[in-house]
């Protein structure tokens, strides 16, 4: 295997660290990732993964582009309001680097649907905006062992933490029961600064980044929690051995999907 | 030995194919450069060194020994 020139000049400021290599960005273009959310984290996190050149990148969101998603979700532009998300990522992220296999999902992601979403990929990296999703996401991820980044943020704060199913603590391990559901603010009441999601889902895509190519040190049985963007602390998290999503270790099912093959 | 030639190559693309290079070979190979005067023979050494691999200036060439780190 080798890199073309265009290859080597597109990825030379990642190929000369010292930590990367040409075997890091061979085995980063035979990954699949799977980004659930083209929102505020999903933005960042697909257009770095797209960037740092994954072989394959799924898109997965419902919705459609409105004028208020703008200052926070960089995908989209103005002339783009009314466009699937999905379908305006791949045309972004393929403009971004044409070397990427972009598949877009236009669907919801939910318990049923899961499981056939993340299967056979590499690396999920979860930029969804609810605890149902979050959940649906970790369950599937656990059942299909394959290697999860959450995320969360709201207003000037967010979270991080990667999820190697059955080896390290997984989000319900983390988080066993979601919040009642009137406690919980979501965006649209409590409000998120973009850059602020920028960060977080930069660090997403930092996580993927190393769960696909080895290299460095991925926030596994851990959480970063960042305040503002000033106060980064890292909380140790560990499996529950009565975890619902990842106590038996499940066996890798194949099923039909992009990923797959 | 294996040879590249890197004339007309501007930094840090240099060290980026030296790098390539030198990923393709084992411990105590050894990759010989032809480098331009000025950055590329400043740098493309010293990074070398600073990965942990011997280098030999002379000739107008550069000699990396593949470090086993």
């Amino acid at each position: 295997m080798t890199l073309t020139e265009a290859e080597i000049e597109r990825y030379s400021r990642q190929l000369v660290l010292p930590e990367w290599s040409a075997a890091a960005q061979y085995r980063l273009r035979r990954s699949c990732a799977v980004v659930v959310g083209a929102g505020a984290l999903g933005s960042p996190a697909a257009t770095y993964l797209a960037a740092a050149g994954v072989g394959r990148l799924g898109v997965v969101d419902s919705d459609a582009v409105e004028l208020s998603n703008l200052a926070r979700q960089p995908l989209h532009f103005t002339p783009d309001v009314g466009l699937m998300k999905a379908e305006n990522a791949v045309v972004k992220l393929s403009a971004l680097n044409p070397e990427v296999e972009v598949q877009s999902y236009p669907v919801a992601l939910t318990a049923a649907n899961a499981e056939a979403i993340v299967a056979g990929s590499d690396v999920v990296v979860d930029c969804s905006d609810s605890f149902e999703t979050r959940y649906a996401v970790n369950d599937a991820c656990c059942a299909q062992g394959v290697p999860l980044v959450e995320a969360g943020v709201l207003g000037f704060a967010g979270l991080v933490m990667s999820i190697r199913p059955g080896t390290s603590a997984c989000y319900r391990c983390a988080f066993p029961i979601p919040p009642p559901a009137d406690s919980v603010p979501s965006c649209r009441e409590a409000g998120v600064l973009g850059a602020m999601a920028g960060v977080i889902g930069s660090l997403q895509a930092l996580e993927a980044l190393k769960l696909l190519t080895g290299v460095g040190d991925p926030l596994v049985d851990r959480i970063l929690h960042v305040d503002a963007g000033t106060r980064w602390t890292v909380v140790e998290t560990s499996r529950r051995p009565d975890c619902s999503a990842c106590a038996d270790s499940p066996t890798p099912a194949q099923s039909e999907s992009t990923c797959s093959g | 030995m294996t040879a590249l030639d890197l004339r007309g190559v501007l930094c840090p693309l240099t060290w980026v194919k030296t790098r390539l290079a030198l990923e393709t070979l084992e411990p105590g190979d050894s990759l010989e450069l032809l480098l331009d005067p000025g950055e590329a023979w400043e740098s493309v050494p010293r990074s070398a060194r600073e990965e942990g691999h011997r280098v030999k200036l002379g000739d107008g060439r550069v000699t990396i020994f593949k470090g086993d780190r």
